[in-house]
């Protein structure tokens, strides 16, 4: 069968290659799901850490898609759809090639772009959503930030929430 | 990765435990307990050996409750059991989200509790699988055990799915690789054929790779259908695919003597939803005209499809069922949790070993952050983050016994193999004891009412 050659892609792609043109902002599709390390991390339950963060704050790019960015791995992008804009790191793809697509693993970093819609099928789209990429110079939030900063439920006042002390990588409650 | 030495420093082997992850439920677990904890396990991917070697950092120990400053404030158990009772009592539009990562025994609680106060129940399938027992509603269910794809399948077909990263074992242990009574050479006596728009990690280790384009599964399984009626087709390529190989694919899928298809997210998340999944039950309809096909859906946690299966042998509908009305009812778009937050319709919500901090899309999670929200699970989560009542649980086949269902609807009794810690509480007494507190609440508004 014609079709199943497999795909080889450099591992990195270079600004000045021919192919690639620098560009501010890229249209791209985005695509949520699992993946192994989210999985790990996940259900182990070391949400609050870094490592976290690490996994599924994450865009996994095509190296071409990244070259256009002047991204490499690890420097931060924001993705913006029409639910939303959230600031993750760019790592390549193990998957790649897969020019114009990028692929965020399930996690609070990718709910807060993904489309609630659910057609009266009662499942959200979490996959094939419109997006834009650009780079920025935004943190990624660490998980408990996160949440405070998109959902704001015990923060008496917006504004402040930018110089709030990050509420770490360990458990916050009162003892008894 | 750093070489690790085995572990050797343990107290006891507790043999056939059963892996509380995957809808794969693997039953040949060996943990090696040393102090009461779990220090190393045998036989388990990596997904299981993570989740069963929890992070204790992380581990909710204590009952908590919000105090006014937005901080959880530890309380003792009758604190918190009351307050989350009196929340549920006094709740209009309540939902009970989540169930799949627990035993049958706590859902029976669950159902009785959620009749007496009318609450919508409903699981994870409305997030993952929903639209896959929609299509099964619609076009049927030719579904076969594990077991019987590792004795007989010639040909296993992945489709949206990538189980080397969601279901590691599901190749090594049920499908691909394992010798069975008609396929002693295993996996040389088998084709293993990915469909999906990413080259994923199953892609990379499949003998066939077909990348239809993204939202092209419609259009694609159409095509095979049309190959397979011995139709023309007009197009020189279907969904990025081209005819020619769309023939000779449908040639070699009715020229099996045993396929099996596993469906995942990838049909299920994107636009046509249901129908992607109406079409694939379709093409084996088809199929099974020349041979022998059978299908199962790739179901995401280990007892997920339990509470489809027990709802629907109870109360006659698998998930999203509403008892406001004070009798039972389902209806897709309507009685969903996902629908319900958005359309803001729920003032109470209960979450039960799941998490949808994690996994709901922000428009759903913000009217979360209006409400109140119970917790009752084993980690400090995403959604321990917006819980204004949290009762810590007990880990299900490593803490506490229970029964739960493969993805294949085959029930799997999962043993204890060490104590809770010992603040934590059984999910099942939990629930238990939120009925008749809720129960006796009920009971005095009644008695007040009729005097
Ligand atoms: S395949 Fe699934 S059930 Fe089996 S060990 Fe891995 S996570 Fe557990």
């Amino acid at each position: 069968m014609t079709y199943i050659e497999k795909p080889v892609v450099p591992k990195v792609v270079k600004l000045e290659e021919p192919a690639a043109k620098e560009r501010k902002i890229l249209n791209m599709m985005l695509n949520t799901g699992s993946d192994i390390y989210q999985g790990a991390c996940k259900k182990r339950g070391s949400t609050l850490k870094d490592e976290y963060r690490k996994v599924c704050g994450v865009a996994y790019m095509d190296p071409r898609d990244m070259a256009k960015l002047g991204v490499t791995n690890w420097d931060t992008v924001k993705v913006t759809t029409d639910w939303g804009e959230v600031a993750v790191s760019s790592v390549h793809s193990r998957d790649a090639p897969h020019e114009g697509t990028i692929f965020i693993p399930k996690g609070p970093w990718a709910n807060v772009i993904t489309s609630h819609e659910t057609y009266c099928c009662c499942d959200p789209t979490y996959k094939g959503i419109y997006c834009t990429v650009e780079k920025t110079d935004e943190p990624v939030l660490l998980m408990a930030d996160l949440m405070r900063a998109v959902y704001k439920k015990y923060v008496d006042d917006e504004e402040t929430i930018p110089e709030l002390k990050s509420l770490g990588e360990m458990p916050v409650y009162k003892k008894k | 990765m750093a070489y690790e030495p085995p572990v050797t420093d343990y107290d006891e082997i507790v043999e056939n435990c059963t892996c509380a992850f995957c809808g794969c439920n693997c039953d040949d677990l060996d943990y090696l307990v040393k102090d009461g904890h779990v220090v190393g396990v045998r036989h388990a991917c990596r997904l299981g050996a993570s989740k069963i070697m929890e992070d204790m950092d992380q581990r909710l120990m204590v009952p908590m409750i919000r105090d006014e400053t937005g901080e959880l404030q530890e309380v003792d158990w009758d604190t918190a059991l009351d307050k989350a009772a009196e929340l549920i009592a006094g709740a209009i539009r309540p939902i009970f989200y989540g169930w799949s990562e627990t035993s049958i025994e706590t859902m029976k609680h669950g159902i009785r509790l959620g009749e007496l106060v009318g609450a919508v129940l409903d699981n994870q399938a409305t997030i993952c699988h929903g639209p896959s027992l929609q299509a099964v509603q619609n076009a049927g269910y030719p579904i076969a055990t594990l077991g019987e794809v590792k004795n007989r399948a010639d040909m296993i077909v992945y489709t949206g799915s990538n189980p080397m990263n969601s279901h590691p074992r599901h190749l090594g242990r049920y499908s691909t690789f394992p010798r069975g009574w008609f396929r002693q050479r295993g996996r040389f006596d088998r084709t293993l054929i990915t469909m999906d728009p990413k080259y994923s990690d199953t892609a990379k280790m499949s003998d066939i790779w077909i990348g239809f384009e993204q939202n092209g599964d419609y259009g694609f399984y159409n095509a095979i259908r049309a190959a397979l009626k011995g139709k023309k087709i007009d197009q020189d390529y279907v969904s990025g695919i081209p005819k020619e190989d769309i023939m000779e694919l449908a040639e070699a899928m009715k020229n099996v003597q045993f396929g099996a298809l596993y469906f995942g997210l990838g049909l299920t998340h994107t636009l046509s939803k249901q129908r992607n999944i109406d079409m694939a039950i379709e093409m084996l309809t088809d199929l099974n005209e020349y041979t022998k096909w059978v299908l199962t859906p790739m179901r995401g946690h280990f007892n997920v499809n339990g509470f489809n299966i027990f709802m629907a042998f109870e109360m006659g509908f698998p998930y999203g069922v509403d008892f406001c009305r004070g009798y039972q009812r389902y209806m897709n778009g309507e009685t969903n949790t996902i629908d319900l937050l958005t359309r803001k319709e729920c003032d109470v919500f209960m979450v039960i070993a799941a998490d949808p901090g994690a996994h709901y899309p922000g428009g759903a999670v913000k009217h979360l952050a209006e409400i109140p929200v119970i917790q009752v699970d084993i980690h400090w989560g995403p959604s321990t983050e917006i819980a204004d009542v949290v009762l810590p649980g007990s880990f299900v086949g490593v803490e506490a016994a229970g029964t739960s269902y493969r993805m294949d609807g085959v029930p799997i009794y999962m043993k204890k193999a060490i104590d809770k810690p010992e603040t934590c509480r059984d999910d099942e007494w939990i629930m238990r004891e939120l009925l008749e507190r809720v129960q006796k609440i009920k009971d005095q508004e009644a008695a007040v009412a009729s005097k």
